[in-house]
């Protein structure tokens, strides 16, 4: 009998194990229900929005062009507040507003065009109220490859002749001077801001944004499509261009025919001379700035964003008076 | 009448025998075997280069541990493989010992730092204790009872753990102690003891909960254990009494040396403890003694290697890969960076997998196996749902993940990228995984064994739980922990349910919003500074290889054991 593989097991035995074992898996749950209801019983259940008073939390979605000042926000922000949590994931633009900022389901939304009607809409039926604040500048950037020694400028309207729809194929058909090759275009999908901006800025309003393009929310996929085609071009956020400078090369723009050249760089959006200088912004719920983590972390973020912390990651900081504009709003809301 | 022609040849006569055709097969299968293996070595060295870039120490540096640690060993290792094949294993277990043991007591103490409190931990042991018991004594007492039994067995860990809602009565019961001045503060319910342990104004020392509730324990079981083995009741009476003394010296001693008293009770009872207790075992035996000398060689060598390399000034490699990169969260500086939230993380949405996907499949298993109808238009039905199980191991992880997202997000409302709705969603990835490997396994019981069990009078739940059950346990073991590697490694589904590109604080309930490894890896694959891109996702990755590779090391441990004592 001992030899039975399991003579020492007894129904009462295995029972008590698995009943025990189930005790266990439920506890780790209530002890976490408990924790998190401590104090908000009643918030906790109807947003989900994660904005719960006593859990600290603060949940930013939305643009990858705005992605890169965010986390850095969070984790400064963090580093001075032990206990909040503030999460920063990039989404895109129109993907964060659509998917998680107008559901309730994210605090702020970092965006890089302002927020559309459509997306008010949105927010306003689920009880979301966005509240615009414009943090920084950025210089889009239009890139092409190292190699590609033929183009230095490009105005406003080749640009549109590239990305729009059924436009040219060839950089030949652009300038008969150039290289009759291929153009294989990267930018970003169409739930990115950058695309909305460039979209509606550059390409226009009579024709369409090309579809023949390889889209994708990660800017860094760009600069490795452009470094690797001779005949590559894309366009994304100065910052991104600023970190890989070495691999691909940036064009200068050239708005109309009196306009002169310009390159990309923060001055030039500064001062309002580079032609495809866009502001950027982060959207907050109204109702997530009653909660005080996220008031706090707005609060030091519109008050960083004039600081050079901004410019090092390669945007142009918003001025003081903007800051003491925001400030001054946020002051009001959630007074 | 006909004659049959005696058959003179044979089949196959005609053609002619050709192995060249057989031989080339052999080669092409021997190539791609070796281009497999190759290419994934390959890139396993290229990634762990980036990680840890020993290129970037100092020649003198790699000279050194080369010469103390490398060279000795590799003899070592050439003399086990010759000579002495015992102490090569024992070799191979008193190094790999350690390095569980350690894994386990780091898994604890993140336990202990991120998930529960001492104090939460010895009231939860206690209770369960207590539940344990009375289902115990209600067996004594009551033993013809079964019905009785079961409801036991369900309420007394219920109400030693969790207590009672909120019900009138209890209403009552608290405005009437509130009306004499008690206030619980307890939301008037029943409270369970474990709340009421946690409610007492004193309690023992956190040092004492430990040991109470780990040490102790671990080392009766490790003391029935030997004295089982043994048969000597006044052995392992002297395992558990080595340990206490040990672990209460280390209390005292602790401080002096620089080690937290929590952790070095850890430390005795993961890793000391059955190092210990293999090591007494291997001398008393006498056998392969020799193997000792591999892990006492290694401490020498890296200890002299570090005076050596600390006196003459070597520097080491930079690594991307090291204590820090373990143990701090990600940054924006590539050289801050770290994966240590995303690694508790993972390990919580394992644990909610295996709480969950587990038993339920396991148990889908052995219905369909054991129970389900395979006759008639019911078994009809079973088939189609089988079919389907097959099916829905083979839908792509990014419709898992919007199905968690649908489910778990919108409809129940739980807080998106959090520990459970990631672990929800990934363990209904990998359901239809283990229920189908653990078909397999119980399929594979040979059913004259059920039969010689039914032929003795046994019931069909006599037979699945003391025949087949242990015997197909090993495989079901094996298909769930292969299964939980894809699952740790699994980054779509959430992506799907929000989990954040960077998360710097560690969750602290399964209901917090959490990083994973693959989300984590996947979010410095597009970062900004090249270094992210080539170290920390370098590092990132080796250290995901390393946590797959300890999983599914377990799995084949285990699987051994049992069918060594099945």
């Amino acid at each position: 009998m001992t030899d039975s593989p399991t003579g020492g097991l007894s129904r009462r035995r295995f029972l008590a194990g698995s009943g025990s074992l189930g005790a266990l898996a439920l506890a780790g749950c209530v002890q976490n229900t408990r924790r998190d209801g401590d104090g908000s019983d009643s918030s906790g259940s109807d947003g989900g929005s994660g904005s719960d008073g006593s859990s600290g939390q603060v949940i930013i979605k939305g643009s990858s062009t705005v992605f890169p000042i965010s986390d850095t926000m969070a984790e400064e922000f963090m580093s001075e507040h032990d206990g909040v949590n503030v999460t920063v994931d990039s989404t895109g633009s129109g993907g964060g507003f659509k998917n998680w900022f107008c559901p309730g389901d994210s605090d702020i939304n970092g965006a890089s065009r302002p927020i559309t009607d459509g997306e008010i809409e949105q927010c306003s039926s689920n009880n979301v109220e966005p509240v615009e604040f414009e943090i920084a500048g950025d210089a889009l950037t239009v890139a092409v490859n190292n190699d590609a020694d033929w183009v230095d400028c490009l105005t406003f309207e080749e640009l549109r002749q590239i990305w729009s729809e059924g436009g040219v194929t060839n950089w030949s058909d652009v300038r008969d001077e150039w290289p009759d090759m291929e153009i294989e275009r990267y930018g970003p999908a169409s739930t990115s801001g950058t695309f909305d901006y460039f979209n509606e800025n550059v390409v226009g309003e009579d024709t369409k944004h090309t579809t023949e393009y390889q889209p994708t929310e990660e800017d860094e996929t760009i600069v490795q499509g452009i470094r690797d085609n001779k005949g590559g071009m894309g366009y994304f956020g100065f910052a991104y261009y600023k970190s890989n400078s070495e691999a691909v090369k940036a064009v200068e723009i050239k708005n109309g025919d009196g306009g002169e050249c310009t390159p990309p760089s923060l001055a030039n959006a500064k001062d309002g001379s580079y032609p495809l200088a866009r502001p950027l912004y982060i959207y907050v719920a109204e109702s997530a700035l009653q909660d005080e983590s996220v008031y706090e972390f707005v609060k030091f973020y519109l008050e960083q964003a004039e600081t050079d912390v901004v410019q090092e990651i390669g945007y142009v900081p918003s001025s003081p008076e903007q800051r003491d504009k925001n400030l001054e709003k946020l002051a009001e809301i959630a007074g | 009448m006909a004659t049959r022609e005696p058959e003179t040849g044979w089949h196959g006569e005609q053609s002619d025998v050709n192995h060249l055709r057989g031989r080339a097969f052999e080669a092409t299968c021997l190539a791609l075997t070796a281009f497999g293996l190759v290419s994934v070595l390959l890139l396993l060295l290229f990634v762990a280069k980036d990680a840890f870039r020993p290129l970037s120490a100092d020649t003198g540096w790699l000279a050194t541990y080369a010469a103390t640690v490398l060279v000795p060993l590799a003899a070592l290792g050439v003399y086990y493989y010759r000579l002495d094949e015992p102490a090569g294993e024992v070799a191979y277990v008193t190094s790999g010992l350690p390095v569980v043991g350690l894994l386990l007591t780091g898994g604890f103490a993140v336990l202990f730092i991120e998930l529960l409190s001492v104090l939460e931990w010895f009231a939860l042991l206690i209770s369960l204790a207590v539940a344990g018991g009375l289902i115990v004594a209600h067996g004594r007492l009551r033993s013809k009872a079964a019905l009785e039994r079961l409801a036991v067995m369900f309420l007394a860990p219920i109400l030693t753990v969790f207590g009672l809602p909120p019900t009138e009565f209890n209403w009552f019961v608290t405005d009437a102690a509130a009306a004499l001045g008690l206030d619980f503060g307890l939301y008037y319910r029943v409270i369970s003891l474990r709340e009421a342990i946690m409610l007492l104004p004193f309690v023992p020392t956190d040092w004492a909960m430990l040991l109470l509730t780990l040490v102790l324990p671990v080392a009766g079981a490790a003391g029935w254990f030997v004295g089982q083995r043994r048969d000597s009741r006044r052995d392992s009476l002297a395992v558990v009494g080595i340990t206490t003394v040990f672990a209460v010296l280390g209390v005292v001693a602790g401080p002096l040396l620089g080690i937290g008293t929590d952790i070095w009770l850890l430390l005795i009872t993961f890793a000391i403890l059955p190092l210990g207790v293999y090591v007494e075992g291997v001398v008393r035996r006498g056998e392969g003694v020799r193997g000792l000398a591999f892990p006492v060689i290694a401490v020498l060598g890296v200890a002299v290697g570090s005076v050596v390399t600390g006196v003459l000034g070597f520097a080491g490699p930079e690594s991307w890969l090291d204590w820090g990169f373990l143990t701090s969260a990600t940054s924006r500086t590539a050289a801050d960076a770290g994966i240590y939230p995303a690694m508790v993380g993972s390990v919580m949405m394992i644990i909610v997998i295996v709480l969950t996907t587990f038993p339920v499949g396991v148990g889908a298993a052995i219905y369909l196996e054991e129970y389900a109808p395979s006759t008639g238009l019911m078994g009809k039905f079973v088939t189609l749902i089988e079919i389907n199980i097959g099916n829905l191991a083979g839908v792509p992880s990014v419709v898992y993940g919007l199905l968690g997202l649908a489910l778990f997000i919108r409809i129940l409302n739980w807080p998106q990228g959090s520990v459970i709705v990631a672990g929800l969603a990934v363990g209904l990835l990998i359901l239809p995984i283990v229920i189908i490997s653990a078909q397999e396994a119980i399929r594979s019981v040979p059913d004259s064994l059920r039969q010689a069990s039914y032929g003795m009078g046994a019931t069909r739940w006599q037979t699945i739980r003391q025949v087949v059950l242990p015997e197909a346990i090993p495989g079901i073991l094996t298909g769930t922990i292969l299964a939980l590697g894809r699952a740790i490694g699994e980054t779509a589904p959430l992506l799907m349910i929000g989990a954040a590109a960077s998360v710097r604080l560690a969750p602290n309930s399964f209901f917090d919003v959490a990083s994973m490894m693959p989300r984590q890896i996947f979010t410095w694959s597009s970062e900004l500074d090249p270094a992210f891109r080539h170290g920390v996702l370098a590092a990132g990755v080796v250290t995901l290889l390393a946590v797959l590779l300890v999983m599914n090391a377990t799995a084949i441990v285990i699987r051994n054991r049992y069918q060594r004592t099945g």
